[in-house]
């Protein structure tokens, strides 16, 4: 951290929004449509155990807390949600430069990866930005909501994001 | 196959495992094995499991760069494929090269890239300016459209002087079940996770308003002559701290001012004149037993990468990427004290007495661990243990109902290996 405070270009590449949006990997990752959902399906084990193993993938792809929360009344049918979280040193919120948006750029690989996985799987599952992912992941017991809606978690407090979150009807616990 | 002619730069050192000894003629992508096999030059059979095969693994099937279902589920080819961005307007200025040098470092690190390092652009690392702009390009690299702009390798080397080659490591313990979908979720995943890092590396270069090329520079001679690694008995790039399990993407040419960094010497030429343990282990002994060789003006290392292709379509059930070669290599190891001191003790003795230093690290090698891999490894729903396909419940104590189809008790700890050495020793022939 003391090598990039006397960067003179670190600034830039936190803050500095990109002059042309094809040069950040963000809006082709979320704008690529959905692929289909395998014909045949995985011999899976128990909800308990499958859910074991979408946590380890995720973790394994690069999330930093993984939660899976039950959905109701979810306008596609899916019983669950996958919320993925990834640490963040600064607010991809206000943080528009490419370094900035880095957390987002790892949560996506985590994300599409993560749902491609499901969809092979023989499973339905989709990236959705419409969920409100701080209420999810404190559902899923990740962390609690402050005043301002922030999620605070005990390992990073507020210096992580939620990444989009992960809908599925394959047969998880949540937990 | 144009031979670079007499006015190009001085060959570029590369360390003591590669030299350049003769004219390079620049490589045309085209005649690559990838490109040569989706043109159905290599036979039916390659063909056939290069194009049209899906694989009945679910993680190969969102992770490998051919054999998926769908291809909108694998993310490389939906980035790869991605329209590219305009080079910025407003030039960042750089009075200090330096400066920028270690920032591009950071910022690659920050992506999460393993190592980054920076080389001097020399033509003879280019590939030849014969390759059509959209000609078949190697589906596990940048599907680029950057051309020559009608230049030669030696203005092209000039005009951008500089390579960032960043990259990924594979995960070490998942390597240890190679040979087995385990293994290929190891080196898939980091894969894609490098392409990711690459584009976005690339789009960060044009924001500072320099160009960034892609599919121009061999990766392996830019990564020699900025010190990756060296290069090994394997034909891969052998680095200080991850030993041959990291990727070699396509690196980003670039008029970014930089400082080149310099060739390494890790002690691997010394190793590898000795130990031959990838060649005694390659299941089609596509890995030299002997000297080096003059290939294409380069002494090195040569390996046949035919035979090292062939095995992969009677492979298919069972894996997709062998890396048979990597995992065994004694510089692969876990990124831990133990192994940097070593690395340091072999790098820093005198060359005339590293011979006796190879074969005492050699004889503690296959000591602990074993002249071949047998690790048996259990991930997710994955063990390698048991033969791929065949069903395997691996947690502790489960009851639950599997049906007829689930495999029997393996025995002991060994990993399921396919195709074994004993039977491909059949009707493979050792060059030497």
């Amino acid at each position: 951290m003391a090598l990039r405070r006397h960067d003179p270009y670190w600034d830039f590449f936190i803050n500095a929004p990109p002059a042309d949006r094809a040069n950040s990997v963000l809006d082709v990752i979320r704008k690529t449509p959905e692929g289909n959902v395998f014909p045949t399906r995985a011999d899976l084990h128990t909800p308990e155990v499958t859910a074991s193993h979408v946590k380890e993938m995720a973790r394994y792809l690069g999330a930093d807390l993984v939660g899976i929360t039950e959905l109701e009344n979810d306008d596609a049918g899916h019983p669950f949600a996958v919320v993925c979280l990834v640490r963040a040193d600064h607010d991809p919120r206000e943080a528009l430069g490419i370094g900035g948006q880095v957390p987002v750029q790892n949560g996506l690989f985590v994300t599409f990866v993560l749902s491609a996985w499901i969809r092979e799987l023989g499973y339905r599952a989709s990236v959705t930005t419409s969920l409100d992912g701080a209420r999810l992941a404190a559902a899923a017991k990740l962390g609690t909501l402050d005043r301002a809606g922030m999620l605070v978690t005990a390992k990073y407090g507020t210096r992580i994001h939620v990444a989009d979150v992960v809908r599925t009807d394959l047969p998880l616990t949540a937990a | 196959m144009a031979v670079t002619p007499a006015q190009t730069p001085p060959p570029p050192y590369l360390g003591r495992s590669a030299r350049i000894v003769g004219p390079v003629a620049n490589v045309d992508m085209n005649q690559t094995p990838h490109p040569k096999n989706s043109r159905g030059e290599l036979g039916k059979a390659l063909f056939n499991w290069y194009r049209n095969t899906i694989s009945r693994d679910p993680l190969t099937r969102v992770s490998a760069p051919n054999h998926f279902a769908d291809q909108r589920n694998f993310l490389a080819a939906v980035v790869n494929q991605a329209p590219k961005g305009q080079v910025n307007a407003r030039q960042v200025p750089v009075p200090d090269p330096a400066v920028m040098t270690r920032h591009i470092k950071a910022v690659a690190h920050h992506m999460g890239a393993d190592v980054v390092t920076v080389a001097r652009a020399h033509p003879s690392f280019l590939y030849a300016p014969s390759t059509p702009p959209a000609g078949a390009r190697d589906v596990y690299q940048n599907r680029s459209s950057d051309v020559y702009q009608g230049r030669t390798p030696e203005q092209m080397a000039e005009r951008y002087p500089y390579i960032i080659v960043a990259t990924t490591a594979w995960d070490y313990d998942k390597l240890q079940a190679h040979r087995h979908y385990i293994g290929d979720a190891a080196y898939h995943v980091s894969q894609m996770k490098a392409q990711l890092i690459l584009k976005a590396l690339e789009g960060y270069i044009k924001e500072l308003g320099y160009a960034a090329l892609r599919g121009m520079s061999n990766p392996q001679a830019a990564g020699l002559a900025s010190g990756v690694g060296e290069l090994g008995r394997n034909g891969l790039l052998i680095h200080r701290k991850f030993g041959a399990r990291i990727h070699m993407p396509d690196p980003i040419m670039t008029d970014l001012p930089l400082v080149p960094d310099q060739p390494v010497d890790n002690g691997v030429e010394d190793f590898c004149k000795i130990c031959r343990k990838c060649a005694i282990n390659c299941p089609t002994n596509s890995v030299p037993f002997g000297d080096k060789v003059v290939f294409n003006g380069v002494e090195k290392y040569k390996i046949n990468w035919l035979t090292c292709y062939k095995v992969r379509p009677y492979m298919d059930t069972h894996w997709g990427s062998c890396l048979t070669c990597a995992t065994v290599c004694p510089f692969t190891k876990p990124n831990v004290w133990w192994r940097s001191l070593t690395v340091w003790a072999l790098s820093t003795c005198p060359i005339p007495a590293r011979p006796l230093l190879v074969r005492a690290l050699k004889a503690i090698d296959d000591r602990f661990w074993g002249t071949t891999r047998q690790t048996r490894v259990r991930w997710l729903g994955y063990d390698s243990g048991i033969k791929p396909g065949e069903q395997a419940c691996t947690v502790a104590g489960c009851t639950a109902e599997h049906g007829p189809a689930h495999a029997a008790e393996p025995v002991g700890n060994i990993g399921y290996y396919a195709p074994l050495k004993e039977n491909t020793n059949r009707f493979v022939k050792r060059d030497a």
